[in-house]
């Protein structure tokens, strides 16, 4: 049953992938159509192997098996060149490197990033926790998926933000604010 | 490019250009700062994935039964507890169609001992200190547990920042969706690969970033919870999750017949197969058994039955009675590390591991290359990536090696450990060499140390079937490293 699911999974990712493939690289405008039906198959896929395996066990081997499907139709598309020094350009942007502003910026970011982001994550989640309807240990899971989650999100953007005093006011607020509220509230 | 060819190019993408440049700034900081670790843990979590099949290539003469009976068990239990203290917790997991073999485990404050179960009931003691290390080793690094753990969850948080930073950072996404341009500049290929690995496989990347966060982060998520709600009583979280313990009650009592007790679960859920068997306290009064059993719909065990040393049920538990959040939790484990469908989902977890460690890889590269491209390069920062990035999977190797060659010296962890620090040093030391050389010696070197392996295995451990396979991939994969690499016409 398993080894079928992944055949179908497998073979979605191939169709889909394929379909969506033909429309963004030989950009031909006659065949946009492709587009919703490429994605339909795709989430047909994983929706057949959802219904088929069972909804959690189905959903995982269904996203993973229409992501190898995917990446056999891109590697079956690549193309080999030959270098030439000096011509090539990327029109994938590249990132800020803006001139080095002190050291301590670097280790003030990497202290948003980290304790305090984690902190500002934390108060957030228990808030959820402790605010949230429903059973209690529900709320307690939510809210530990939300931590990583949260945290990740603060991570981006504090070390994408240049204005350091908003950062550090955003996540001590959150964080202050979202213990007391957690505190006030109880997980009941 | 001007600045207004770029907005033009980016239309339709939520953020500025300006804020995408300063997304990818934060990407790339954030991809170096944790790039070893997080690749280390890739590469120990991919293999992980098989740990079943590795321990069976370890072992392959340890018994492998597709059913046993509860007098069989009853057998085996009763050998446990001759072999350990009393008190000790002893876990049975029963064989399935997806994972065939019975393992008994033996848990207690200063013990952890595992055994397979035999067709006739008798213990065969396990010993797979390959399988044991990489487990060690991906979940806590080896460190202690608690540092370890936090360490882990912390790199899983990078990498799933790194992974939405990646997706903001990159307006083209669909136009170059299936764009994979090999063999020109070295930066545009890896780019190229990086883009095209994470954007595809980026669902699947973001569960298992996201439940190996939560995995390592939760000890830190309990402690600071129950400081803010229970004046730092953890006992109080977990209670919410955890069956209470009987009331303490030493008195000597025999443990029930095995065969009552399952009969008894399969009757309260005829459609559930059993699954796992927990044995607390055995022999006294205050004694608990806890059966699990699966359904195959189901990713973890849902049905549960706890029965007292006089075989009464305590308690009994089917799917409909639980909350969401505990069907949550049971599932979080398996589905980060893909024990839950048997082979077809490991290898279908070992691809996009492997996926991964090749996005962390190309991210590095990406810089080093850019840096290079632009005149600033960093030799150092080339040898010593070439010296994780091949060194790794060869210090694994060596490690495996040693496993094979001496599984009771218990050497595995020491021989890893001392074969990365030599190879990072080394690659910091040797100047004179270019990191590209160092990348292709270690491959070299993880082609011959696989054939080794391989070879090695074969000729001491035995020439079982399935564990034939792994050797199979090790020789074939030592071959495909071996095969000279296409040349770049530039760098």
């Amino acid at each position: 049953m398993i080894a079928g699911a992944a055949g179908l999974g497998l073979v979605g990712g191939l169709g889909g992938a394929t379909l969506l493939r033909t429309v963004w690289t030989e950009r031909a405008r006659s065949s946009r159509w492709r587009v919703p039906v490429g994605w339909l198959v795709l989430t047909a896929a994983i929706v057949s192997d959802a219904v088929w395996v069972g909804p959690i066990k189905g959903l995982a081997l269904g996203v993973a098996m229409v992501a190898i499907g995917a990446l056999l139709v891109v590697a079956r598309g690549r193309v080999r060149r030959v270098a030439r020094p000096g011509r090539e350009t990327s029109l994938a942007p590249e990132p800020f490197e803006g001139p080095s502003r002190g050291a301590w910026r670097g280790w003030v970011k990497a202290l948003l990033a980290g304790p305090l982001g984690m902190t500002a994550a934390m108060a957030l989640a228990f808030c959820y926790a402790t605010w949230a309807p429903g059973d209690p240990r529900t709320r307690l899971i939510v809210a530990g998926l939300l931590v990583p989650f949260f945290w990740a999100v603060a991570m981006t953007w504090t070390l994408a933000d240049h204005r350091l005093l908003r950062s550090v006011g955003m996540l001590v607020g959150t964080t202050v604010a979202g213990f007391a509220l957690a505190a006030v509230k109880g997980l009941g | 490019m001007t600045i207004s060819t770029s907005i033009a190019r980016w239309r339709g993408w939520p953020l500025s250009p300006a804020t995408v440049r300063a997304v990818l700034g934060g990407h790339g900081i954030l991809g170096l700062a944790f790039a070893a670790v997080i690749y280390l843990i890739c590469l120990s979590g991919t293999l992980a994935v098989f740990a079943p099949d590795l321990e069976h290539w370890e072992q392959p003469r340890a018994p492998s039964v597709a059913a046993i009976g509860a007098e069989q068990l009853d057998r085996a239990i009763a050998a446990a507890r001759r072999t350990t203290p009393s008190g000790t917790t002893l876990y049975v997991t029963l064989p399935t169609v997806a994972e065939p073999g019975a393992a008994l485990v033996a848990y207690g404050p200063k013990l952890e001992r595992e055994w397979t179960i035999d067709a006739s009931g008798a213990l065969v003691r396990k010993a797979t200190p390959f399988t044991d290390f990489l487990l060690a080793l991906h979940i806590a690094l080896h460190l202690p547990r608690t540092w370890g753990e936090f360490l882990v969850g912390l790199a899983g948080v990078a990498l799933l920042s790194s992974l939405v930073s990646g997706i903001l950072a990159h307006p083209r996404i669909f136009k170059d969706a299936f764009h994979l341009r090999l063999g020109g500049s070295r930066r545009l290929q890896e780019a190229d690969l990086h883009n095209r690995l994470g954007i595809w496989a980026l669902p699947f990347h973001v569960v298992i970033a996201l439940t190996g966060a939560l995995l390592g982060l939760s000890t830190l998520i309990v402690g600071v919870l129950a400081m803010l709600l229970y004046r730092g009583d953890t006992a109080k979280v977990y209670a919410m999750f955890v069956e209470p313990p009987p009331p303490l009650n030493a008195a000597a009592s025999p443990l029930p017949s095995l065969a009552r007790l399952l009969a008894e679960t399969q009757r309260r859920a005829p459609s559930a197969e059993p699954h796992q068997l927990t044995i607390e306290r055995a022999g006294r009064t205050d004694a608990r058994v806890t059966i699990t059993s699966t359904r195959p719909r189901l990713l973890v065990p849902q049905d549960t039955t706890i029965f007292d040393a006089g075989g009464r049920v305590v308690k009994d538990q089917h799917p409909r009675d639980l909350v969401a959040g505990t069907k949550i939790l049971g599932g979080i484990g398996q589905l980060h590390f893909g024990w839950y469908g048997g082979l077809p989902v490991r290898l279908a977890y070992g691809m996009l591991g492997v996926a991964l460690c090749v996005l962390t890889s190309s991210g590095v590269t990406i810089w080093l290359a850019r840096r290079r491209d632009k005149g600033r390069a960093v030799p150092l920062w080339e040898r010593l990536w070439a010296s994780v990035a091949w060194g790794q999977p060869l210090a694994l190797v060596l490690a495996a090696v040693t496993g094979v060659a001496s599984p009771g010296a218990g050497t595995v962890l020491l021989v890893w450990l001392v074969a990365s620090l030599l190879l990072v040093a080394g690659a910091a030391a040797l100047h004179w060499v270019a990191g590209s050389t160092i990348g292709h010696r270690l491959r070299i070197a993880l082609a011959v140390g696989a054939v080794l392996l391989a070879t090695l295995h074969v000729a001491t451990v035995s020439l079982d079937p399935a564990a034939g396979l792994i050797d199979v991939i090790l020789l074939a994969g030592g071959a495909w490293l071996a095969l000279p690499r296409r040349q770049r016409a530039a760098t």
